[in-house]
């Protein structure tokens, strides 16, 4: 199958996905709002943690909102990732239609990725509703962000949170159910990757944990160039750690996952609930 | 190989391993297969053959019918479809067959009937404007034509079936695979979907049928063969009415409750 013939399907499944979710419209307003109220959530909670100390610690020129804020929208990144694949998977077996899929000429993991692609497009009009509401009406001013730097670690940090997704999914269509995968993912990344406070607060042998998940990482990256506009030599080793997580982790994980549907083919497990 | 058979079964065999529960269900992907569903089946069918797959509950007919769909891999043996190996040529013997179980699920019941055949067409590397042309074909000979800018979720349990048919030969697929293709419909229904397999697919569009069944009715209209399954083994391959012969029957019911209580080898009855 040609690239272009691959990229029709991709679109194909972006397609059936808008023609879905285009049937629950009054869904896609409540969002909007949902969204406000995370964003002004943040915002009161910035307005009572606010101290010297903390200021110290928050990149120049940033406050505690604006810090919590790119931390809470771009954490929904590891989410959507680790979810996207396990969700679509999950959908397909209980509406029926995995089946369906598998017996066409379209192979298990492109069906992954395209199904994915409507999350991650919604995810990326979501970040931008938080960071409207967040200028709107809060005050968030990212007037001379490096927003090249910040499109870089969002790709790096989609490939290697990709990884994490791909692994979550090899683990559902084994298991079907109660992925511990995602959750200790999602529970160490939470704790530990910088989302609500900066990772200098945790004692050093936790820091030197929250090193080794990528997550840190991104939300360095984009903190640094949404809030410090900070040029490449600032963003650059946040990127190379993100891709080499992404090296890593994504040929990993596609070798658990072809070992994963090989067995559920063998045990005739695959399209089980 | 006589090039006239484009299903090939070779002594397949399938055990599954036994469902664990508790803790043990994290070993279940790597279980040890003990229970067997396939005992060493063959047998093959012609180009533009019907061929009817029978046999009690949990004799195996589903579970080749699913690795003939290339959907379970066999335990031992070979299976072929249009001279692919549904193993080692999955990809291409997927483009060899459409398949279609009886439910009336599998579709997105959110989009309508049109919307969900133009996805499974880019699916099988089908352009648009070629699935438009297939859409509007088959919809106009399996009467789907007024139907197919309505939700699926809104269409009735005998046009879903046929909404399902119609996505299986979208590819003009040389072979049809189906797994008791009239459940759950009601007798009208099922004798008008009946007459679409035997007069649209199989005589006009020369495709050939294997399909499983439970009722010897649909059998007697359709197959131009049985091969009558019991606990994993064939134990006849006949025509209907030479299967009736065989057993001393002269009913195709009568005759299948006779070979499934008394089972002899396929071998013995031809």
């Amino acid at each position: 199958m040609s690239v272009a013939g691959n990229l029709r399907k991709l679109m194909a499944f972006f397609h059936r996905d808008f023609a879905i979710a285009r049937g629950y419209r009054g869904a896609l307003v409540l969002e909007t709002f949902e969204a406000l109220f995370g964003v002004a959530t943040y915002y009161y909670l910035s307005l009572f943690v606010q101290s010297p100390e903390l200021t110290n610690a928050l990149p120049a020129g940033s406050n505690y909102f604006a810090f919590a804020l790119v931390g809470f929208a771009f954490f929904d990144y590891l989410n959507v990732s680790i979810d996207a694949f396990d969700t679509s998977l999950n959908e397909a077996m209980q509406n029926r239609t995995l089946e369906a899929l598998l017996v066409t000429q379209t192979p298990l993991p492109l069906i992954l990725a395209g199904s994915a692609i409507y999350p991650f497009v919604t995810l990326a009009l979501r970040t931008c509703v938080y960071l409207a509401w967040a200028a709107l009406l809060f005050g968030f001013a990212p007037r001379s962000a490096n927003w090249p730097g910040a499109a870089a670690v969002l790709l790096a940090s989609v490939l290697a949170f990709s990884g994490l997704g791909v692994l979550s999914a090899s683990y559902q269509i084994l298991f079907k159910r109660g992925n511990p995968a995602k959750w200790i993912v999602l529970g160490v990344s939470g704790l530990l990757g910088g989302m609500m406070y900066p990772i200098s607060v945790l004692p050093r042998p936790l820091q030197l944990v929250a090193h080794l998940i990528p997550v840190t990482y991104s939300l360095e990256g984009m903190r640094a160039a949404l809030l410090d506009s900070a040029g490449w030599n600032r963003i650059g080793p946040s990127v190379l750690a993100l891709l080499a997580f992404a090296a890593i982790l994504l040929p990993l994980s596609f070798s658990v996952f072809a070992w994963a549907l090989n067995r559920t083919r063998v045990t005739g497990t695959l399209t089980h609930i | 190989m006589n090039d006239s058979r484009v299903i090939t079964v070779e002594s397949i065999e399938k055990s599954f391993p036994p469902a664990l529960s508790g803790w043990r269900a994290l070993l279940q992907p790597v279980a040890k297969a003990t229970e067997t569903a396939l005992s060493g089946v063959s047998f093959s069918v012609g180009a533009g053959e019907a061929v009817a797959l029978m046999g009690p509950n949990g004799a195996g007919k589903s579970t080749l019918l699913r690795i003939l769909a290339t959907l379970i891999i066999p335990t031992r043996g070979r299976a072929t479809l249009g001279g692919f190996d549904v193993e080692g040529k999955s990809a291409e013997a997927r483009k060899q067959f459409g398949y279609h179980t009886g439910g009336d699920e599998g579709f997105y019941s959110r989009l309508t009937a049109r919307a969900n055949l133009t996805f499974f067409a880019s699916m099988n590397n089908i352009t648009r404007e070629r699935a438009a042309e297939r859409i509007a074909r088959i919809s106009e000979w399996m009467g789907l034509g007024h139907d197919l800018d309505r939700q699926v979720r809104t269409l009735s349990t005998g046009m879903t079936h046929r909404l399902g048919l119609a996505r299986a030969m979208l590819h003009e697929p040389g072979i049809l695979l189906l797994d008791e293709p009239t459940r759950s419909l009601d007798p009208i229904a099922a004798s008008e979907f009946r007459r679409l397999l035997k007069d649209e697919i199989v005589r006009r569009e020369g495709t050939t049928l294997l399909f499983a069944s439970h009722t010897p009715r649909e059998v007697e209209e359709i197959a131009d063969r049985v091969v009558l399954l019991d606990e994993g083994r064939v134990v006849a391959n006949e025509t209907p009415q030479r299967l009736c012969a065989s057993a001393g029957t002269r009913t195709l019911d009568e005759a299948i409750g006779r070979l499934v209580r008394h089972p002899v080898h396929a071998e013995s009855v031809q």
